[in-house]
């Protein structure tokens, strides 16, 4: 039997966190969360941990799950990043083009929706990493 | 990255000819052999005969579809390579859709082919040699 796909959920609201882990932890996913950016990069210290990070945009500064997704960036193998945000605008999203962001969610979340895309994004990547290795 | 394939392809998908044989003619120089597409029939039938290396794909389509769902499956289809959409203008959500449907950049359609496709070479290299760990050329 294969593993469970496993989530790093940052957000610095409490609130968030915990409506995010229960509906995907209910999807069968093996949930970690952070509550801001430093808590975020200690958990992501280990590579290959993480199969998707889903990532409030501001927390402690502006645009800081964006600093995330570039950190991101650089673990072998990358791992899946979401942004969600009730803030976006042109700015921040051309940034999130270039890091690269695998989806940009703009708040209201629409829960089914991201678990839709969540679980496309993320087995389409565990296969292509199954077939390469 | 011609690599074992033998050469560099792109693809462009546009509803205007004149524009297509501009990209045609400025791809070329860059060493790609370059399959156009009107429509996205055309587009996706190419895409089921050549790896492409860059896409250039136009948002609207005309009555003929929409270039968001085409660059999603060129992103499924080819990931490691670079595609471009040009839009009519770059708000928010369109620059959602650009990230959700896995494209690299979007242009505006004023900006000249030249400068488009100036970019898109540059963005396509540097993402393979990030891929392959060699320098640039």
């Amino acid at each position: 039997m294969l593993p469970k796909p496993s989530l790093l959920i940052v957000d610095d609201e409490p609130n968030v966190l915990l409506t995010l882990k229960l509906v995907l932890e209910e999807d069968g996913y093996q949930i970690s969360t952070a509550g801001s950016f430093a808590e975020a990069v200690k958990l992501m210290q280990t590579p290959g941990q993480f199969d998707a990070i889903l990532t409030d945009l501001w927390m402690e500064r502006e645009d800081v799950g964006l600093e995330l997704a570039r950190s991101a960036s650089k673990l072998n193998p990358r791992p899946i990043v979401v942004i969600f945000t009730g803030y976006g605008s042109t700015s921040n999203a051309r940034a999130a083009l270039g890091v690269p962001v695998d989806y940009f969610a703009l708040k209201p979340l629409d829960v089914d929706e991201l678990k839709r895309v969540l679980n496309r994004l993320v087995m389409t990547n565990l296969t292509a990493r199954r077939w390469r290795s | 990255m011609t690599g074992w394939r033998g050469g560099k392809f792109a693809l462009v998908v546009h509803p205007e000819l004149s524009v297509l044989s501009q990209y045609q003619s400025l791809l070329s120089k860059h060493g790609f052999t370059t399959v156009v597409a009107r429509d996205l029939p055309t587009a996706l039938l190419a895409i089921t005969q050549h790896y492409f290396d860059i896409a250039i794909v136009a948002s609207q389509l005309g009555e003929a579809g929409d270039g968001w769902p085409l660059a999603g499956v060129l992103h499924l289809v080819f990931p490691g390579s670079y595609i471009g959409v040009l839009v009519a203008g770059a708000d928010l959500l369109t620059l959602q859709s650009a990230i959700n449907h896995g494209v690299q950049d979007v242009f505006e359609i004023t900006q000249s082919p030249q400068s488009v496709v100036k970019a898109s070479v540059a963005a396509a290299k540097l993402a393979e040699s990030k891929k392959s760990g060699e320098p640039l050329q």
